[in-house]
């Protein structure tokens, strides 16, 4: 090379802007320490909440977090996690610098190196890949470790002028996202503010708000204070059941079965609105005969929910005005799509869509900013001049198995940040058998994990305290701009300022101008719709605008579909099922699951319970497990079994489990023998880390959601829309045997 | 003067076991692994059939009468005029007669071997303002003050409203 690259540099803002206070006396450990400022921002850390957090800075370093008093929703209360951001930030286990692998892969042995050292490896490894097989055998995985967007379309800007294969989808919820799409078209969600005054009952599906939305409780508390009545759908006996008028207990991955019993009660008995059908709904007679069968004994049978409790929670739900506030948990199953569907479906006949005092809610479209258009993400992603070649993609439900059968090329390099790649992606042994087939796997990580085992190059990240973020809550319509509240820590270098000098020396400088901060990119990002500066500290939150957030979505009964209605039969899946393979069926019918004591009865005899995992209080995905307060707090790792099923074991409370199936064991599990799980039901938190023990993930399978049939495809793709084809992993339907050790 | 004293209400209709103010806690009074003056205890049991969890933050109550304080052979417990107790770890001896005596098991015994405990954040309270615990909670279930003013709070929560009527806040409403 004739020309020498310049030796790597930050460019370190003055963060004192950003300051609401400076010199602020705060409590820390009994003592008034004074602060040199604090900052408001925001936590990333893909939950319902997003808080609005005030953060205190002393000499750089956070000395203290707290609740944003002025948030109107999260009123200045944090969760566990977000008060141990303050351990997680100053641990002495961050990773530090740049580290190269100097033993085998999955050794762990590294040595430091200087981040011009670990460009100059990037930039090496990548040309010859490039050269080799082609800019597609490169591919990011990135998910919702930070869930902010603005670094990730930094990243995608350069990931597109390389021409790597792109990663799209979700393991998440996209199953249920396609499904509520292609029945009310647009994706929004009433803030709780409008539903907790005006509802007379809420029904929870799927969701479990102590650990991922505590911020929803007083809410909940002031309806009920108002007389509402509430719901739950949960199989798990979470602290929200506990509180319900009526738990209903779905054997998992019937939740489907539940709101087709539901239905056929509610018209059998005349209950349903027969004005909001006729003028709203497509497709009533064909829903009407899907049905027919599912009369409260039939229900009973498939979901084992009594049918009296069925038909009160029927009652309840159509002479009330109910608001239906529905999570993810019941569409991680191979049915996750149909299920939200006859979700989506149960509001409509009812006619519950659309009213201050009952509404629909799924996930809101400020979830996906990029896909309808509140974020300009091209304008970043694809820059004005440059030429962007179609890649082909691949689904991150399905990201192991693309990369053992890509094919052409190959995929020889991943770049891995915010996401756990071997800890969150089912069935460990896979993935990591596909790991070993790259050529390069650099993992930007802020603490080594189960990941950072198998990389060649280790880059120290920055927490999202150190780095700009753009978050948009997906359940309420309150933004704040997410800043540094902190220059980094030891080497960290932010997410978007890695990807921007990769590809300066990759041979695009011209799109990565050095002036440019991170909220530079969030003006081009959300500038032409939001205040930015009236969203950024010191100021702060802001409400999104009415044509983004209604404050009472649907109002207008101006449904995004083909037929302008809620398809009840939905036309999109029916056309979207003529191209692709999957489960298109346009009606919300039921199916079993993938692995499921009716759909796979062998499998069943040899492997008796359903594993479903709760997402716990003490980790969002596998972060904050290496904490050791968060590690004081939890305790061991825990399955939650029934007593029937443990006497028939000889299991006992307490006592140390194997947990296994084809796909592999957890020892030493500590066995709960409890009544919060029903028989052939165990309950095994999401989120352990692989080499800590407890990863749920050693077990689960690579069964997807659907509608479209993603496996088949190898999970490699050319055409591809998150709303029509969704996916999800399907992490729940999952049999397993414990054995007392 | 009882009546001036504050206290600590744990409003369980509405703690749904989130352990926001354990960490809040532990980041308070910057406490390393070990010490924990407050834990969420669970609880599962039948209520008219039904299976239910219940849970309960106990961090020390700071007892109108404080069996801790009688039972201390070093003096080093004391219970201030606003109802605070608190140690002074200069005296304690680290015989753990508190905790034989305490009926919640809350005195705690860090790397020191001497007592420590929740001090309701007399260092905020002083200040007017509430212990860490509840200012975190998201559910507002952690209630500190007089018991008149403790009792204004749940009366408005509950007094004629449908909650009141709920066990657990669930279970036999509504049948």
């Amino acid at each position: 090379m004739a020309k020498k690259t310049p030796a790597f540099q930050r460019h370190c803002e003055d963060l004192n802007k950003y300051a609401v206070a400076k010199n602020v006396p705060v409590w820390v450990g009994g003592e008034k320490i004074v602060a040199d400022r604090v900052v408001k921002t925001a936590c990333p850390h893909n939950c319902y909440d997003t808080c609005g957090m005030l953060v205190y800075v002393k000499d750089e370093k956070v000395i203290k977090i707290e609740g944003d008093p002025e948030h109107p929703i999260t009123r200045g209360h944090l969760c566990l996690k977000g008060y141990s951001n303050v351990q997680k930030i100053n641990s002495p286990d961050r990773v530090k610098y740049p580290m190269l692998r100097t033993g085998e892969r999955g050794e762990g042995k590294f040595r430091r190196i200087s981040w011009d050292e670990a460009f100059d490896y990037m930039v090496k490894k990548i040309t010859a890949m490039r050269s080799k097989y082609g800019s597609e055998s490169l591919v990011e995985y990135c998910y919702s470790g930070n869930r902010e967007h603005m670094a990730k379309a930094v990243s995608g800007r350069f990931l597109n002028l390389f021409g790597a294969t792109k990663l799209v989808g979700s393991f998440c919820l996209l199953s249920g996202a396609a499904g509520s799409y292609q029945t009310v078209g647009y994706q929004h969600t009433m803030s709780p503010e409008v539903w907790s005054e005006n509802c007379e009952a809420v029904m929870l599906v799927g969701r479990n708000p102590s650990f991922t939305n505590p911020h929803i409780y007083p809410f909940l508390y002031r309806a009920k204070e108002r007389g509402a009545l509430l719901i739950v759908s949960d199989p798990y006996v979470t602290a929200v059941a506990s509180k319900a008028d009526l738990h209903l207990q779905p054997r998992p991955g019937t939740d489907g079965a539940m709101a087709l019993g539901m239905m056929h009660w509610i018209i059998k008995n005349d209950l349903h609105n027969k004005e909001f059908i006729a003028k709203y709904t497509h497709g009533f007679e064909e829903l009407t005969k899907l049905l027919e069968k599912w009369t409260p004994e039939y229900t009973e049978e498939i979901t084992e929910i009594p049918k009296e409790k069925l038909i009160r929670a029927a009652e309840i739900f159509a002479t009330k005005e109910t608001h239906l506030e529905c999570g993810y948990g019941h569409q991680r199953y191979s049915n996750g799509h149909q299920v939200q569907r006859a979700m989506a479906c149960l509001a409509a006949i009812c006619g519950h869509i659309g009213k201050a005092s009952a509404n629909y809610n799924f996930i809101d479209s400020m979830g996906f900013p990029g896909i309808e258009g509140f974020a300009k993400t091209a304008a970043v992603t694809s820059p004005a001049g440059a030429e962007i070649k179609p890649t082909r993609m691949i689904n991150i439900a399905t990201f192991a198995k693309a990369v053992h059968e890509a094919k052409d090329p190959p995929i020889k390099g991943v770049i891995c940040y915010r996401g756990g790649l071997v800890s969150q992606q089912p069935w460990v042994d896979y993935t990591i058998a596909a790991l070993k087939k790259l050529d390069l796997f650099v993992v930007i990580e802020q603490f080594m994990t189960d990941d950072t085992d198998w990389a060649d190059l280790v880059l120290p990240g920055c927490h999202f305290l150190e780095q700009y973020g753009l978050h948009t809550s997906y359940w309420h319509h309150f933004n704040q701009i997410l800043v540094p509240v902190c220059q980094p820590y030891y080497e960290a270098v932010p997410d978007l300022e890695i990807f921007e000098e990769l590809g300066r020396r990759l041979g695009y400088a011209e799109y990565f101008p050095r002036e440019r901060t991170g909220l530079d990119y969030i003006r081009m990002l959300i500038g032409d719709n939001t205040d930015v500066d009236a969203a950024t500290s010191p100021n702060g939150p802001v409400r999104l605008g009415e044509e983004w957030c209604p404050r009472v979505p649907y109002e207008k009964k101006d449904f995004n579909t083909p037929t302008g209605k809620v398809e009840l039969y939905s036309t999109m899946m029916e056309e979207r099922g003529k191209k692709f393979k999957g489960d298109y069926e346009p009606l919300p019918h039921f199916i079993e699951p993938d692995e499921s004591p009716c759909r796979t009865p062998e499998l069943f005899k040899k492997y008796p319970l359903t594993c479903i995992s709760q997402h716990p209080a003490f980790r969002t995905h596998s972060q904050f497990y290496n904490l050791p307060w968060i590690q004081e707090i939890e305790g061991p790792p825990k399955i939650f079994i029934n007593e029937a099923d443990a006497a028939a074991r000889g299991i006992k409370d307490g006592d140390k489990v194997r947990v296994f199936n084809d796909r592999g064991e957890l020892t030493n599990i500590l066995a709960r023998v409890s009544i919060r799980v029903r028989r052939n039901v165990a309950e095994l938190s999401s989120g352990m880390w692989v080499k800590l023990g407890g990863s749920v993930n050693k077990l689960t399978s690579l069964s997807i959601g659907g509608p479209r049939d993603v496996l088949s495809e190898d999970g490699i793709m050319y055409e591809y829309h998150p709303l029509y084809d969704g996916n999800t992993t399907a992490y729940f339907n999952s049999l397993v045997e414990v054995e007392k050790m | 003067m009882k009546n001036a004293q504050i206290t600590l209400y744990i409003d369980t209709k509405r703690c749904m076991n989130c352990r926001a103010c354990e960490i809040a806690c532990k980041l308070e009074h910057d406490l390393p692994v070990g010490p924990r003056y407050t834990m969420v205890t669970e609880t599962d049991l039948m209520v008219e059939g039904e299976p239910k969890s219940m849970f309960l933050p106990t961090p020390c109550l700071h007892c109108g009468d404080a069996p801790c304080l009688s039972a201390c052979p070093a003096g080093a417990i004391s219970k201030r005029s606003d109802g605070i107790v608190l140690v002074n770890k200069d005296k304690c001896i680290g015989c753990h007669e508190c905790l034989w005596a305490c009926p919640f098991g809350i005195p705690q015994f860090g790397s020191d071997g001497k007592m420590e405990k929740c001090t309701l954040c007399a260092h905020r309270v002083d200040e007017g303002d509430r212990p860490a615990c509840a200012r975190a909670c998201p559910a507002e279930a952690i209630l500190v003050g007089t018991t008149a003013e403790i009792s204004e709070t749940l009366r408005r929560r509950y007094a004629g409203t449908a909650f009141a009527k709920t066990l657990l806040g669930g279970a036999a409403q509504g049948r």
